[in-house]
């Protein structure tokens, strides 16, 4: 975790401003909606720098505000804690039958929003549907493993994997997965479509009113399987695309909880006595991807060489203000089992070992190569840090190009570019980190990186069972890998989580699964 | 009768503009880079994925074909549907949604302008060359050199960080509550008002004070009649025409400063969502909301011009 | 037709004679100053990062204070000035030529063209102003040169339709009467007889046009859509600013300021031009 003392200005921040925040909250009137809701047992949650739900059916669902949101209605057969350990959710109980059979017995009693009780039927049509091709499900490539699902009882499900895989059960848990178990007898009366607006799950929270990048209106499921849970009646969580409004909505109060924060508003929030703030090293990392297919980072030795003249530190201080860490492999630190804690000098800032090692490569002093990036803000930040860095330190002449998201992503997968920023954020899994980005053709290896040795290191770690030797192949996975230097690894930035004083039971979580966490939240009444 | 035929020639050509507007903003949408699919299905989506999408919402039809199927769609009433923004969505009520707040800013900010230059360009006018006038204009050029979002953000400092009277952020729609909506869209609204305002004040100084030489305004004066009532039936009666054109001339400003402003200030309305749209690649929505912007600026000079033949029927000929 | 045609020294002393204008060419010329050799001056690369000059608050050593990266924003902002100012006027005066071209042809030609340019020009200006300019840039994508193709697109139809305008007034005047009845072709007329008898109108639109045209790029830029790092614009210093606007406001603050205060000049010196050069136009909108 990197203090604020580290960021210089801080200390110096206007104090107008800093003494108006607490005012500001104290003393602003609440309207509207927000007056609707006082005395109701109602919580407001922000979903700050996002703008688009786009689908509310688990399975069709691709992005992260998706999944953020929809967590809320669903519940996954595994969940994660907040130290990282996966355990049974709608499930009882796990067992194995051998190293590619999981049987799992289900919770009697789960009520879905409808009514209708849970059964093996609905989880064997739930995982049936993201396997189909016919659903183009864009989660389907987690579960590829899986070679049948069978309803063996009422509460019993077995999954038949054709090879034994850890990351399958990881996979489904109520994050970023696609797994989320919904009603059979929903969906097959609703049809897809309606379904995707007002979907039918087992969640805390069921749907009320859906206003598309506006807010999403739940109301507590009161057969919620969890006693007690969800604290609150109503729920909503408002979508906020500015990423300054989210900081200005949480001071003025208009909303109880959120996740993600400005990170140059972070020790300004922090401040406010009304406000907690909690930080710790997010399931995220970013980094630059490089072209191995084209000149100039083709070259290992030219490679290695600007990971060696980037300057993580800075990249830290003054692109996200200190709220990070920086990276040396691509597995982030909660990730304890695998996480590296020895220094990997490819990922050391060392300017004359830079120039030494571009010495010996096919590239030199004046080599261009342009950097692509989106948006604006830290991310655009960032980018015009490394550039810079790297053009000081090894004299070429790197630029940097900006566009929108939509054409940076086409463009990233189908290489279109020298190098391109770019990151990942609320993966649980080991294997998302490492498997999914540097196996040989796996899903995000855009950049075509092949290591056989490292081949071997993944499969193996992806059928070890036990989480100690499993992280270990993992990191000697990741040795070779930052060896090889097929990406600039760059920083872990701080998963952040605020809430209003007196509300209780939000426990924050390095993957920032926000609709997830919201059963045992409460407000003051 | 002339009034009439004045009318239906004026819709016709309204309505005329607006068809080429659509394949205008249909070609302009398919010209812009970028793949829907992938805003919608995101990091993990594989080529089969893309495939599957495009086909389940009608991108790998031919365009004539697609341009066709949403305008015969508009012709029936329905706008299609969203693919990125909010999957499946009906286009026609996320409209219905956001339309009422972007109406409200856009009234509030127009009546707070048209207050404001009341006042500013008649004291201008009716003081001419003095102290007041000087600080009335003064106050009006600077209005208008202020970029409406940069305005915003120091009208956040001052009024909700520094005086904490007004909210920064939260937006109530002024159909759950008209007076959470009038607090909350005070700041947004002035913001797109002062630079209006500032045009508004100098329009109308400047025909007032035509308007004051006028030969019958001397002739009013001669009869006796008090100043005020000189003042607004013969002076300002008259310098109403250059006054409402202007404010018809304004409202592409006006529309399109609601664009950034929704986004600082979190209102949902269709200035942020044609934004999140053209973003997102989502060409129904965007094509809606260009749509709706093209018919209401069209309709607000529709309604100036009507009320300037009303003003001064020769207009008409 | 005299009175409309330029004259340097005329005009200067016109404009010293009018309030407004030399408060306008004052404030312009102060900035103009300021852009070209402020720059220079100042011991900062606009460009150049100090990590261990963060955000600092505006003092004497960095009037404006720093940005996220230890930029000094001052020399930002005077560069991104020139920068910014660079783009519009390119971008207005393509825009200003194209639009005048389009809207005298359309006006002296007349039959079915005048109606058909028209309806365009209508078409285009009933569009938000600021929208078509987005969704030029995401057309033509981020940089430098579509921000100044952007600002002339939008610019084309209020030059066209003034074009237009002041065309149909002066094409019935004799003079244009009698070129016509000496033979001469129709090109010739319009840039010998017509062009420079509409200059005026078009010239005081153009300045107007720069104060517009200088929020346009500083709205694109300010989205992250217009000019592009390592250069700096007044837009993108905003941008900048916005990050970390709550705890340090003084970036968008003071940046924006110098925005205002040279759009206040080119208004003001539209204003004054508008005033010498054609008291008739005084009464017209700014649009």
């Amino acid at each position: 975790m990197t203090g604020t003392s580290k960021f210089s200005g801080v200390s110096r921040r206007n104090f107008l401003v800093g003494a108006a925040a607490g005012v500001t909250a104290a003393a602003m009137p609440t309207w509207g909606r927000l007056a609707n809701a006082a005395g109701k047992n109602h919580l407001n949650v922000g979903l700050i720098g996002f703008s688009v739900v786009n689908t509310l059916d688990p399975q069709k669902a691709g992005l992260n505000s998706d999944f953020w949101a929809l967590s809320a209605m669903f519940n996954g057969l595994m969940r994660i804690l907040p130290d990282g350990s996966v355990e049974p959710d709608l499930a009882e109980s796990v067992s194995q039958e051998n190293d590619t059979t999981y049987v799992f017995a289900l919770r009697k009693g789960v009520k879905f929003h409808n009514g209708e009780e849970l059964t093996a039927e609905d989880v064997k049509f739930t995982l049936d549907r993201v396997l189909s091709e016919e659903t183009a499900s864009p989660n389907r490539a987690k579960f590829q493993a899986i070679e049948q699902v069978e309803a063996r009882d009422k509460y019993t499900v077995v999954l038949r994997l054709s090879v034994p895989s850890v990351p399958v059960i990881t996979h489904l848990h109520n994050g970023v997965t696609g797994s989320q178990i919904i009603s059979k007898k929903a969906f097959e009366d609703m049809g897809a479509e309606a379904f995707s607006k007002a979907p039918v799950g087992t969640g805390p929270f069921k749907i009320k009113e859906w206003r598309p990048s506006e807010r999403l209106e739940m109301v507590a499921h009161t057969d919620y399987f969890r006693a007690g849970e969800p604290k609150v009646a109503s729920c909503d969580i408002l979508l906020i695309a500015e990423e300054t409004s989210g900081g200005t909505a949480m001071l003025a109060g208009d909303i109880d909880v959120a996740s993600t924060i400005p990170f140059a508003d972070a020790p300004q929030l922090e401040a406010d006595p009304n406000i907690t703030i909690s930080r710790m090293a997010g399931a995220n990392w970013r980094y630059c991807a490089l072209n191995l297919t084209k000149a100039p980072f083709d070259d290992a030795n030219f490679r290695r060489a600007v990971s060696m003249a980037f300057n993580r530190e800075a990249v830290v201080k003054a692109a996200i203000f200190g709220e990070g860490t920086p990276m040396q492999g691509a597995i982030p630190s909660y990730l304890k089992t695998a996480y590296a804690t020895y220094e990997r000098p490819v990922c050391q800032f060392n300017p004359e070992r830079a120039r030494a090692e571009m010495a010996k490569g096919k590239y030199g002093e004046g080599t261009e190569a342009v950097v692509l990036t989106w948006g604006s803000g830290w991310w655009k930040r960032w980018t015009e840090i490394f550039v810079a860095n790297v053009n000081q330190v090894l004299n070429t002449k790197f630029s940097v190009e900006v566009t929108d998201a939509n054409v940076a992503f086409q463009r990233y997968k189908a290489m279109e570019i020298d190098a391109e920023n770019t990151g990942w954020i609320g993966r649980m899994e080991l294997d998302e980190y490492i498997g999914d980005c540097f196996r040989t053709d796996a899903s995000r290896n855009f950049y075509k990186y092949s290591n056989t040795k490292v081949d071997e290191l993944i499969d193996a770690g992806r059928s070890e069972f036990n989480p100690v030797k499993r992280g270990e192949l993992y990191r000697m996975a990741e040795d070779l890998i930052v060896e090889d230097c097929p990406v600039i690894f760059a920083f872990n930035n701080n998963a952040h989580n605020m809430w209003r004083k007196g509300v209780e039971g939000f426990v924050p979580t390095p993957g920032q699964h926000l609709g997830s966490q919201l059963g045992p939240v409460s407000v003051p009444s | 009768m002339g009034f009439i035929w004045y009318l239906i020639i004026r819709l016709g050509g309204a309505l005329v503009t607006i068809a080429i507007g659509a394949v205008f903003v249909f070609i302009l949408m398919q010209l812009i880079p970028g793949d829907p699919a992938i805003a919608a299905l995101g990091e993990n989506a594989t080529d089969e994925n893309v495939a599957a999408f495009r086909r389940m919402h009608g991108l790998d039809q031919p365009l004539p074909v697609q341009f066709w199927i949403w305008l015969s769609g508009i012709a029936q009433g329905d706008f299609g549907k969203s693919i990125t923004l909010a999957q499946g969505y009906p286009v026609w009520d996320l409209m219905v949604q956001r339309l009422p707040n972007t109406l409200f800013i856009a009234v509030y900010a127009l009546v707070i302008a048209v207050v404001i230059s009341f006042f500013a360009g008649s004291i201008a006018a009716l003081r001419q060359g003095r102290m007041s006038d000087t600080a009335a204009t003064s106050a009006s050029i600077l209005g208008i050199s202020m970029p409406d979002f940069w305005l915003s953000y120091v009208l956040i400092l001052v009024f909700s960080l520094g005086l904490g009277v007004l909210p920064a952020f939260g937006f109530t729609s002024p159909l759950e509550s008209f007076s959470g909506a009038l607090v909350n869209g005070a700041l947004p609204a002035f913001a797109i008002a002062a630079p209006m305002a500032g045009v508004f004040a100098r329009i109308l100084r400047a025909a007032l004070l035509e308007t004051k030489r006028k030969d019958y305004v001397t002739a009013a004066r001669s009869f006796g009649f008090r100043d005020t009532f000189v003042y607004m039936h013969y002076i300002f009666r008259n310098a109403l025409i250059p006054f409402v054109t202007v404010i018809g001339v304004q409202v592409r400003y006006l529309v399109g400063g609601t664009v950034i402003i929704e986004r600082i200030f979190g209102i949902a309305g269709l200035g942020s969502m044609m934004v999140d749209g053209a973003f997102g690649r989502d060409y129904a929505v965007v094509q809606a909301c260009m749509l709706a912007f093209l018919v209401f600026v069209l309709g607000v000079n529709l309604i100036v011009d009507i009320i300037c033949a009303f003003l001064d029927p020769r207009r008409t000929h | 037709m005299a009175e409309s045609t330029f004259s340097p020294k005329r005009l200067a002393r016109e404009i010293l004679r009018n309030r407004s204008a030399t408060a306008g060419v004052a404030i312009i010329g102060f900035m103009a100053l300021a852009m070209i050799f402020g720059p220079s001056f100042l011991p900062y690369d606009p460009n150049g990062m100090d990590f261990m000059a963060i955000l600092e608050v505006p003092s004497w050593t960095h009037p404006f204070g720093t940005d996220a990266v230890g930029r000094d924003v001052l020399a930002r902002v005077l560069y991104g000035a020139r920068i910014s100012m660079l783009v519009t006027i390119i971008g207005v005066s393509l825009g200003g030529a194209a639009g005048t071209l389009i809207g005298m042809t359309s006006g002296f030609v007349g039959r079915w063209v005048d109606p058909v340019v028209m309806r365009f020009v209508d078409l285009l200006m009933a569009f938000p102003i600021f929208v078509l300019a987005l969704f030029l840039m995401l057309v033509l994508g981020f940089g430098i040169q579509p921000v100044i193709f952007a600002i002339a697109l939008v610019y084309v139809p209020n030059f066209a339709r003034l074009a237009r305008n002041t065309t149909l007034a002066v094409k019935e005047e004799p003079y244009v009467q009698a070129a016509r009845l000496m033979g001469q072709s129709n090109l010739r007329i319009m840039l010998r007889e017509i062009l420079p008898n509409i200059a005026a109108p078009m010239f005081v639109q153009l300045t107007v046009g720069f104060a517009f045209g200088i929020v346009i790029e500083a709205g694109l830029s300010f989205l992250g859509l217009g000019v592009q790092p390592p250069d700096p614009s007044l837009g993108v210093v905003m941008a900048d600013g916005k990050d970390y606007f709550l705890a340090h406001p003084w970036v968008i603050t003071l940046t924006g300021l110098t925005l205002m205060v040279i759009i206040l000049g080119l208004n003001l010196l539209g204003d004054g031009l508008r005033d010498i050069l054609d008291p008739r136009l005084r009464k017209r909108s700014m649009a």
